[in-house]
């Protein structure tokens, strides 16, 4: 039998959780409703209506600015994923001190505030005379990003077992037919949820984006940033539910992925042991 | 086989091998070219511009190795602004722990079925879009929401719920919470649970065991915790630009202002170089803390 004052405790606890959820879904919900809402102002339910979507996909400059997105995001997800499949393979057969130079620089990357290292590129290109547009969002992109997908590809490639390959090799087969047919299959859950993340994270980037696009380019985020600096309208809701539509699918299926190659298990695994 | 022969394809294996070693190496090319020439040259100039100087007429930089611009960040003006941004992001942080740890708790002390029903519920709001989910709290904190009307009439606010410090700490804790709770979680779940049932055994209140024994034990996820959301909280730009309504300055509103608005490249190279070395010593101070505990990070 449970004692009274832990009973109690325990229902303190849920009561907390219950409140923080609801912290957490309020403002999703809230994009959700008045996306769906027919009363402009936002302030009252007005009955469900589907105008606000028509009107978000009808409107020229936010069909531009979410196949720039996507144009981005493409590329990014491109460059990021060989990126890191080859520096993955590197940290597999480097030395000590080669494995602690790419962890260290990949860590790096990752860690300082993006706006630090958003702005210092965009004073670079400024200083070389580069216009900024969309390749230089991609730069910018690609940098951190690779370092996310660095990582993920990594883990995978440490847990590789080398005897697989050797087989191959003792069966006759040469290096390159090696790496396509035993090592790249065996990478491949890692690559999609580094490709899925890599996708998701610039698709939805602001400070980077916003920095290096120049008056020329405009993704999906900057656009919704735009927007809401002078008011939230319930066009910018169904915007918005469009932009968590695709940030929740990428995300979603990642982990998926990720749960399916067993990594999820392992990490839970691991907590638990 | 005779010895000449063997000695003949000595070079051809020493060749393959050196010529499969240099392949290895290229494999690292790619990261390095992009690390280098969109990251630590970047930085390098951002660090060589924060001695520089600039014509206040031209606006053109030139070279003349000052360290005014640090000298300037001790201004009364500048150092409230930068403390008063610091605040933002440490309180935010400390709210972010205060509000992650019951939950963080709570969580971990679930079965199998329900633990993961609720791990998933505090991930998958920040699986959808970080600019949504920020301007969403415009839509719940703006005057005519239910919300805000439920304010005014218990007397809670008059100024309004929106654009001041409190809704962009809203909006911080908001949008980190899930990188406080999990590494929590983690740290809970580390501990064994035989350690609480002994605290509780030998006579320690629920309250007191928590405070001796388990939360001591979660250190090394708390430490993670709060990292994971300080440093990103302190670079913060889109929140306090959002939510803050221009009123509310974190540093990275003001660094960005500083070559957007203002134009002042040194100065705003400076105020971003001592950004990061911030950081950067915060980081090293926690680690070092954390490992004074006999603990390895979990991050």
């Amino acid at each position: 039998m449970t004692p009274l004052w832990m009973r109690r405790r325990r229902l303190g606890l849920a009561l907390i959780t219950s409140v923080v959820l609801v912290f957490l879904y309020l403002p999703i919900a809230a994009v959700l409703i008045n996306a769906f809402n027919k009363d402009s102002t936002l302030a009252t339910w007005g009955g469900v209506t589907g105008k606000w979507f028509g009107q978000a996909v009808s409107d020229p400059e936010i069909r531009h600015s979410f196949v720039q997105s996507t144009k981005i995001a493409l590329a990014t997800t491109a460059i990021s994923v060989a990126i890191a499949i080859c520096a993955a393979l590197y940290w597999r057969s480097a030395g000590r001190w080669g494995r602690t130079l790419l962890d260290s620089t990949t860590f790096m990357r990752i860690a300082l505030p993006e706006v630090v290292t958003a702005l210092a590129l965009f004073v670079m290109f400024r200083r070389l005379n580069i216009t900024l547009g969309i390749w230089t969002v991609i730069a910018g992109h690609v940098m951190f990003n690779s370092a996310y997908a660095t990582i993920v590809v990594q883990a995978r490639v440490a847990a590789l077992d080398r005897t697989l390959e050797d087989a191959a090799a003792d069966l006759g087969a040469p290096p390159r037919r090696v790496f396509r047919r035993v090592v790249l299959p065996l990478l491949s859950p890692a690559v999609i949820v580094a490709a899925l993340l890599t996708f998701t994270f610039s698709f939805d980037d602001v400070v980077t984006s916003l920095f290096l696009a120049g008056s020329g380019t405009v993704t999906l985020p900057m656009e919704i940033f735009g927007l809401v600096r002078f008011r939230v309208t319930p066009e910018v809701n169904a915007i918005g539910s469009g932009v968590m539509l695709v940030t929740l699918t990428g995300f979603t299926l990642a982990a998926v992925a990720l749960f399916a190659s067993g990594g999820l298990r392992r990490t839970i695994g691991r907590a638990r042991a | 086989m005779s010895t000449a022969g063997a000695r003949a394809q000595m070079p051809t294996l020493l060749r393959q091998r050196a010529w499969r070693s240099l392949r290895l190496q290229a494999l690292a090319v790619p990261a390095y070219f992009w690390t280098v020439l969109f990251f630590l040259v970047p930085l390098g100039i951002l660090a060589v511009y924060s001695f520089g100087q600039i014509d206040i007429l031209t606006y053109k930089v030139h070279f003349g190795w000052t360290v005014q611009h640090y000298v300037d960040l001790g201004q009364k003006l500048y150092r409230d602004s930068i403390f008063r941004s610091l605040e933002l992001s440490f309180g935010a942080t400390l709210a972010c722990l205060v509000v992650g740890l019951p939950v963080a708790y709570f969580i971990s002390l679930q079965r199998r079925l329900l633990e993961y029903v609720l791990l998933i519920a505090v991930i998958v709001p920040f699986w959808t879009s970080f600019i949504v989910r920020t301007y969403a709290w415009i839509d719940v904190l703006s005057p005519g929401s239910p919300l805000a009307r439920l304010a005014t009439t218990v007397g809670l606010s008059r100024t309004g719920l929106l654009y001041n410090n409190v809704a962009v700490a809203i909006g911080i804790v908001a949008n980190y919470l899930p990188l406080m709770v999990l590494p929590l979680y983690i740290g809970f779940k580390r501990i064994d649970p035989a350690l609480r049932e002994a605290a509780r055994d030998l006579g320690a209140p629920g309250r007191r065991a928590f405070r001796r024994v388990v939360l001591p034990l979660a250190t090394p996820g708390i430490v993670a915790g709060c990292l994971l959301v300080a440093v990103p909280a302190t670079g913060e730009y889109v929140i306090p630009s959002i939510l803050g309504g221009g009123k509310t300055e974190m540093f990275g509103n003001i660094v960005a202002d500083q070559f957007l608005t203002v134009g002042d490249y040194p100065f705003g190279s400076a105020l971003a170089v001592s950004v990061m070395a911030l950081l950067t010593v915060f980081i090293l101070l926690i680690r070092a803390a954390s490992s004074s505990f006999g603990a390895e990070g979990t991050s």
